[in-house]
């Protein structure tokens, strides 16, 4: 197929966002007035009937926008993948839902976008949310940081641009979208952050419910296990359940000791019964690894370990 | 007909050395009669490595460069090599000047017998210090003993492989050192020759006293890797061995403090403690099940029996990539 377009923007629509089609619109002028050859592929997540009913006029006059719907909700990951089939440029803009970023925001990161750069993140300054939404978004930020040793700042907005061959080669599932750049800079790809204008926020304000909360906290865990441990979940597992088992064994070496040489009757000790359960665990935590070891040698030839940048 | 061998050479951080490397390969290809490419992998190197791959692109027209975007290691460098051979044998070598491809032709002699699949190289006569000498050998024991493929040096990376030989194993991570293991795992024949190791010319060998520990426990997970990933149940009820005497020896006393009144503990006490082993057992043979469930749905066919080539017979296939939807 030969592409005729530079740039396709994909935007994910997640929710019924009601001015859908003046951004849908906002979107399509920036792109007008830069002068390239664009096509705005939209995917519906769930919300075909609203789409439809919203947009239906744009679609009709605009040839260059396309859109798909999901008939019902799917993960992100599975929306990404779909834009990406859909579209047919080198280069990918993500959007979300709604306007996260202003249009001159939106400028600077299309203009940072070079060859020497695969990805291009925003970092929304001058936010525009509450004070609490920033500080949670802050936390969550700092945190994966911390845990995975990336620089980024701003994973929290879904807005980027891609290099069509990340999406590619990067495979992302469930909720891991939003940390496919920490993702692809493992794999060798090069991200540039740039800050950009905060333009509305349109999520939930105040503290969220808590299930939201621990599954962030298991996205993180999530990314880190993948990151560190995906091809040698052994060495993880093995790790906890050494210890495990080699603090069972010294409990029961005391306990052991206790009844030879000071005659004490250990019979019904709590001792014991911990030296036991500690040894079952450790061992049971270290079959899991080997188990999970087994699945990445067995099940794991599709995935290639390495990038190549050039070859001839 | 004429042999087409692809050599296979990782690189990192070796702009020293490249056209030196280079040349001599050039020597031994142009005195004997076989088609060849040189594979060069740039394995992202920090200094000036791939501009002097792409400098010697001109005046090398049998030669190929891979650069990728970070370092990924040997393993990986080596097996991009083989995803992009057109060899029907393909070579591999140090870029440190550690290995001679004069060596080349004389193991390639030995492909003549058609059973042979892998041909690694022994560097008998090491130049390196004692403290590197001493650990490599205790490595090369015990792989030896526990693979049960004999090589008296896995650690050297002269070796030269049957292209869909090597290219049935499915490697990564750091597991360059068994790819003669992890082939006779599929039926592969592995024979050694001794090769020239010649003393390191330029720059810092790459090796470190981290490094020894780290090619241990590498050691260890591939001995478990080869030993449980066709057989799991087997080696999960090995493990369930030493909670199945633990339970027996609970069960007795729970026994002997029911029936003959013993006072030193309670009945229900060791009740517990048996049936806590019991259940250990219980779910190490379940596991044991689930990755027999694992192998049995994987792509990889292995056999076990090193004594019957079986190339011929076992069809892998190759990764089709479309499996990407969740």
């Amino acid at each position: 197929m030969i592409c005729k377009t530079d740039i396709s923007v994909a935007i994910l629509l997640d929710e019924q966002s009601p001015d859908i089609a003046n951004y849908v619109q906002a979107l399509h002028h920036i792109f007008e007035s830069r002068e390239v050859a664009f096509e705005l592929v939209i995917i519906a997540n769930g919300t075909e009937r609203f789409l439809k009913s919203h947009l239906d006029q744009l679609l009709r006059t605009c040839p260059n926008i396309k859109a798909f719907a999901f008939p019902r909700k799917v993960s992100q990951a599975v929306c990404v993948r779909a834009a990406l089939k859909e579209s047919c440029s080198e280069i990918l803009v993500m959007c979300g839902s709604y306007q996260q970023i202003t249009a001159e925001g939106l400028g600077t990161l299309l203009d940072a976008f070079s060859d020497d750069v695969d990805i291009v993140c925003p970092w929304r300054h001058h936010r525009v949310d509450s004070a609490l939404n920033q500080l949670q978004s802050r936390l969550f930020n700092k945190f994966l940081a911390f845990i995975t040793g990336s620089q980024l700042h701003d994973l929290s907005c879904t807005t980027r641009v891609f290099r069509r061959e990340v999406l590619e080669k990067i495979r992302v599932y469930g909720n891991l979208y939003r940390f496919l750049p920490i993702m692809a800079k493992q794999k060798g790809y090069r991200i540039r952050e740039i800050p950009c204008a905060h333009y509305q926020e349109r999520g939930k304000t105040g503290f969220y419910s808590v299930s939201e909360y621990i599954g962030r906290l298991v996205d993180i865990g999530t990314v880190y296990f993948n990151l560190r441990f995906s091809r040698k979940p052994l060495r993880f597992f093995s790790i906890i359940g050494s210890g495990l088992t080699a603090a069972g064994g010294l409990i029961a070496l005391w306990v052991f000791f206790q009844k030879l040489f000071l005659e004490m009757p250990v019979g019904s000790s709590s001792e014991l019964l911990t030296a036991v359960i500690l040894m079952v665990a450790g061992v049971e935590t270290a079959g899991l690894g080997l188990l999970g070891e087994i699945i990445a040698f067995t099940h794991g030839r599709q995935v290639k370990e390495y990038t190549i940048e050039k070859s001839f | 007909m004429k042999k087409y061998i692809s050599i296979v050479v990782p690189l990192y951080n070796e702009a020293d050395s490249i056209d030196e490397l280079v040349s001599r390969i050039l020597e031994t290809t142009s005195n004997f009669d076989f088609t060849y490419e040189i594979i060069l992998v740039d394995d992202g190197s920090t200094d000036e490595t791939w501009k002097k791959i792409e400098q010697l692109k001109a005046s090398v027209p049998h030669l190929r460069g891979i650069k990728f975007r970070r370092n990924f290691g040997q393993t990986a460098a080596m097996v991009a090599g083989f995803d992009h051979a057109c060899g029907k044998f393909i070579a591999t070598m140090d870029g440190d000047l550690q290995n001679d491809p004069a060596d080349i032709p004389r193991m390639l002699k030995l492909f003549e017998d058609d059973s042979v699949d892998i041909v690694s190289g022994w560097r008998k006569e090491r130049k390196d210090h004692f403290s590197r000498v001493l650990p490599s050998r205790i490595a090369n024991y015990i792989i030896s003993k526990s693979t049960g493929v004999r090589l008296h040096d896995y650690g050297c990376s002269l070796k030269i492989y049957r292209a869909d030989c090597i290219r049935s194993i499915h490697a990564y991570g750091e597991m360059h050192r068994f790819f003669p293991a992890l082939a006779s795992m599929t039926g592969a024949r592995v024979i050694e020759m001794p090769v020239n190791h010649l003393p390191r010319r330029f720059g810092q060998s790459k090796y470190g006293f981290s490094r020894i520990f780290k090619v241990f426990s590498d050691i260890f997970s591939m001995n478990l890797i080869i030993r449980f990933s066709s057989t799991p149940l087997i080696g999960f009820s090995i493990c369930a061995f030493p909670f199945g005497a633990l339970m027996v020896f609970f069960g007795f006393l729970a026994i002997i403090a029911t029936f003959l009144g013993w006072t030193d503990g309670k009945p229900g006490f060791f009740l517990l403690l048996t049936i806590l082993n019991l259940k250990a057992i219980l779910m190490l043979v379940l596991m044991g099940m689930i990755g027999e469930l694992i192998v049995a749905n994987s792509d990889l066919t292995h056999t076990d029996l090193p004594e019957i080539n079986k190339r011929n017979l076992t069809i892998h296939s190759e990764g089709t990539g479309n499996d990407l939807q969740n």
